[in-house]
């Protein structure tokens, strides 16, 4: 069956998502015979590239019944006629359900429609079982129905055309699920809940968590089961959203810090804040000292700490009976570092001298690490950042470097596009990269817009880019997360060359996350295991006792550099950050603890052991606050390297020379060596107001 | 807190990359399916309880990711598994001869007794088949694995093959308490000793062997 190539047949609809063992509860309009109707609910893509929201009655498909294998039968017959003739792709019928089907009805999508939820009869369409040739003959029978069906509708048609239910994605309002999973809501009017679905495994958050993907959402402030699609091009709705993803956050942490959210939101005026972001992050640095306490009593209290990033009041010894806190009594108290502002597009410009070098490097990179890039010109500061372009050099000279770096590109390039087919038949380890490299940009990124939809041009160059690295660094070839590594640059530079440049230049720091032997990785995760035993005792202690000692449930975090755990948006944010190579080296290991460290009260206290712990680690994708991590890990960096006990081990991790002296519990010593001596990374040891201080001047460079 | 299961089986899904492992078993936790699968980076599971026998089993299904490269880590979870679902892709003629691979890979990492079972997914790309079922058969009765052909997409045997394996697990467990237990003692315990021995349900005659 060839038909599924797809150049020929423009008019494709795909299933992008399908669930099954869907109800219909409720439906504005729709006869009661219809509802209590077992279906499966899809997300689909229509030939204009629209986007639907489609239940489908388990009825609506027949399969010839006569056919000795049922199976093949549907494939031979059904298939065909979908892709040519624009109706949906996925007749494919899941097995279970066919013995229930009527006969002698398809499925097909409207080929120029929307994205619609839609419900059809079964009796629409017939295959024509007896024809010897099955393939063709069901096209031309489709074909001429549904042609005829398009210009003017019969009433089976309608009738059919009654039962799917169809919400295109463009006119859906919000969406509401209910507590138990069990229920989605669905409104494309203000005010008005059209349509209701029942989910019998009482897995609605599948199908809802899917469907984010597709459209841009917002959640209501006092329901938090009930989504409102935000249209992207108002920016009053973006706002909303991102006061939105600041509820999403809080829902998933603990309640301590959605109460304080909701105490914050009730009196706003009492703190000094300005900005909604500032407040948040008061939010969570005051829960770091207070969570272990009531929060109702404690909300002033907070307010006023908030004021003093270093009021002593953060150390919590008071609170009691809490272990937890008990244990790390050594580390200085966390400083409240606040984030900065993206380095601007002016601020660029004037960091340039008249030929575009760049003079202040430190200054810059300093500028990056607190607060990020602007979008606008990240096009060009990451390939700084990424080695890509050397600071010191005139713009004459890099257009030079750049003519080179194309030529050798598409040198490379050519290697392999100019491998015949014989040639690769003899050459299995390049074969097996190619295959592996295809494989894996069919799954990359794919709910992007930019990476979306069949034959979207950007999955070539994906594909070539990894390919043309392939020839670059042949030893290393193509390991799987490598995609994830690209796809952010060429999302965001959009050219080829640059991309591939730039990710060789992120290659060169990660190289070793790819090793044949993991051996990069293992160390990684042991230095992590150090890290966390020196910052969060008690939390390195239950995972050792939880067999997670070795930090496995760590491993998706590292070897893509946190990809998978945050949205686009926000993992630009946080490689940049981490591509100034500041404050410390291994930074990425402290951005892990800031996020351990968040979460070791409910992994101790609830006592998970090893596949809660993984499980935990694993859900937290997309709930976390980039912002937040980073301050916190900055924090934590500042009370490890003023901590009287810090080791030489950790000195190490932290790209610190070691002081190979024999540790006495004085260490005032220690610290004064510190102090002037290698790197510059020991000067704030004395005290956080000089960290406050530095941070200060920082932020004013 | 009551247990709200009689057994807890951890099985393992392992096997070439993109041959389907994350969609096998999204197909059968949540009973859906995604088009636009992302590849499985290190490891995660799913559970899903099912009722077997008048037993609630808690199969708790560890999805790995599949490039050989990520062994090292993979194969620290493959401790105490009780089942594991080998999966190939009928339209990738290397993955299914890795599965050989993949075997040796479990005699060496997992339990000698571990309960296994062969899939060949992606049964619905017909066009695009490069191993017959009668290859699967063969390799099935070479290794005496059993086997079946299914499709995470059209939800083709993907249930009744979890549904086989744990039944396997169950009646290989209750076996050996039964050893252990000797019958004389054993009179409060005589559960289904005959059920253990009955034969996984007919979809097997037609869809696989052994």
């Amino acid at each position: 069956m060839s038909s599924s190539s797809a150049e020929d047949i423009p008019d494709q609809c795909t299933d992008l998502f399908t669930q099954d063992g869907v109800l219909v509860k409720t439906c504005i309009g729709r006869p009661i015979a219809d509802l209590n109707s077992h279906g499966m609910l899809c997300i689909m893509l229509n030939p204009r590239g629209n986007k639907v929201i489609e239940w489908r009655p388990n009825d609506l498909i027949t399969i010839d019944s006569d056919t000795q294998d049922q199976e093949w039968a549907v494939v031979n017959t059904i298939g065909p006629v979908h892709s040519r003739w624009g109706a949906c792709q996925d007749l494919h019928w899941p097995a279970h359900c066919r013995p229930k089907l009527p006969r002698d009805a398809v499925y097909h999508a409207q080929p120029r429609g929307n994205k619609v939820i839609e419900w059809r009869p079964n009796d629409l369409i017939t295959i024509d079982s007896d024809t010897q040739d099955q393939e063709w003959a069901v096209v031309n029978t489709i074909g001429r129905r549904q042609r005829t069906l398009s210009g003017n509708l019969t009433s089976d048609y309608q009738t059919a055309r009654a039962r799917i239910i169809r919400i295109p994605l463009d006119e859906l309002k919000s969406f509401r699920v209910n507590r138990t999973n069990q229920q989605v809501q669905f409104s494309t009017k203000q005010g008005v809940w059209q349509t209701t679905f029942h989910f019998l495994h009482g897995n609605a958050e599948v199908f809802v968590s899917n469907l984010k993907n597709y459209v841009k959402t917002a959640k209501v402030r006092h329901d938090r089961n009930t989504y409102i699609v935000v249209e992207p091009t108002d920016e009053s709705q973006v706002l909303n959203k991102s006061f939105a993803e600041l509820d999403i956050f809080t829902e998933n942490t603990t309640d301590v810090v959605w109460n304080l959210v909701s105490n914050f939101k009730q009196r706003p005026y009492e703190t000094t804040m300005t900005a909604f972001s500032k407040l948040t992050d008061i939010v969570y640095y005051g829960n770091e000292a207070t969570d272990k306490r009531d929060v109702s009593e404690e909300v002033a209290d907070l307010l006023t700490k908030s004021m003093s990033a270093l009021d002593e009041a953060t150390t919590v010894t008071k609170s009691e009976g809490y272990e937890v806190i008990s244990v790390k009594p050594t580390l200085p108290p966390r400083p409240n570092i606040p984030r900065g502002t993206p380095l601007s597009t002016e601020k660029w410009e004037g960091l340039q001298d008249t030929h575009g070098r760049v003079t202040e490097v430190d200054g810059v990179k300093q500028l990056i690490f607190r607060g990020g890039v602007a979008h606008s010109i990240r096009h060009s500061v990451w390939k700084y950042l990424l080695d890509y372009h050397p600071w010191h050099m005139t713009h004459a000279e890099i257009q030079t470097l750049q003519r080179k770096r194309t030529e050798e590109y598409f040198s490379m390039k050519l290697q392999w596009r100019s491998m015949t087919e014989g040639q690769e038949s003899r050459f299995s380890e390049y074969r097996d990269r190619k295959s592996l490299v295809e494989k894996d940009v069919n799954r990359t990124d794919r709910t992007h817009p930019f990476f979306a939809g069949d034959n979207n041009p950007n999955l070539v160059v994906l594909q070539d880019i990894l390919m043309t690295y392939v020839m670059y660094n042949f030893d290393l070839g193509y390991v799987q997360g490598m995609s994830d590594i690209l796809a952010p640059l060429l999302l965001l530079l959009g050219n080829e060359v640059d991309s591939f440049w730039c990710f060789v230049g992120f290659m060169d720091r990660i190289a070793s996350n790819f090793d044949m032997d993991q051996a990069g990785m293992k160390q990684q995760l042991l230095q992590l295991q150090q890290l966390l035993t020196f910052c969060s005792p008690a939390l390195a202690q239950h995972l050792a006792q939880k067999d997670s000692g070795n930090m496995y449930f760590c491993f998706r975090w590292l070897l893509v550099w946190f990809k998978r755990e945050f949205s686009h948006r926000d993992i630009m944010r946080l490689w940049e950050v981490l591509w100034t190579g500041l404050p410390c080296a291994n930074f990425h290991l402290l951005i892990c603890v800031a996020i351990l460290d968040a979460e070791s009260e409910v992994i101790i206290n609830n006592n998970f052991g090893f596949t809660e712990i993984l499980k935990h680690v694993n859900d937290l994708s997309m709930c976390l606050d980039v912002d937040k991590i980073l301050s916190t890990a900055e924090g934590i960096y500042h009370q490890i390297i003023s901590a009287q006990h810090l080791t030489d081990q950790i000195r190490v991790i932290l790209g610190m020379a070691p002081l190979n002296i024999t540790r006495s519990t004085s260490s005032e010593e220690a610290t004064s060596q510190v102090n002037g001596t290698e790197d510059g990374l020991g000067i704030f040891s004395p005290g956080m107001d000089e960290v406050m201080y530095q941070i200060g001047l920082d932020m004013n460079f | 807190m009551a247990k709200t299961y009689d057994y807890l089986f951890k099985l393992l899904l392992i096997g070439d990359s993109g041959v389907g492992k994350t969609s096998i078993l999204f197909r059968f936790s949540e009973d859906a399916f995604n088009i636009s699968f992302i590849s499985t980076i290190g490891i995660d599971f799913k559970i899903r309880t099912i009722d077997l026998d008048g037993k609630k089993v808690k199969l708790q299904i560890w999805d790995t990711a599949g490039q050989e490269r990520f062994r090292t880590i993979t194969t620290a979870y493959y401790r105490g598994s009780m089942g594991i679902m080998l999966v190939y892709d009928v339209t990738n003629e290397k993955s299914f001869e890795n599965i050989k691979n993949w075997i040796r890979n479990i005699e060496e990492n997992a339990s000698a007794d571990v309960e296994k079972m062969i899939l060949g997914n992606k049964c619905d790309l017909d066009a695009k088949r490069m191993v017959s079922k009668e290859r699967g058969e063969q390799l099935a009765v070479e290794y005496q694995i059993k086997f079946v052909e299914t499709s995470a997409k059209d939800s083709l045997n993907v249930e009744s093959a979890f549904y086989t394996l744990a039944r396997d697990i169950k009646a290989k467990m209750e076996k050996k308490q039964e050893a252990s237990n000797p019958p004389s003692r054993s009179g409060a315990h005589p559960i289904k000793a005959s059920d253990m021995q009955r034969k996984p349900a007919s979809w097997l005659s037609r869809c696989s062997i052994l």
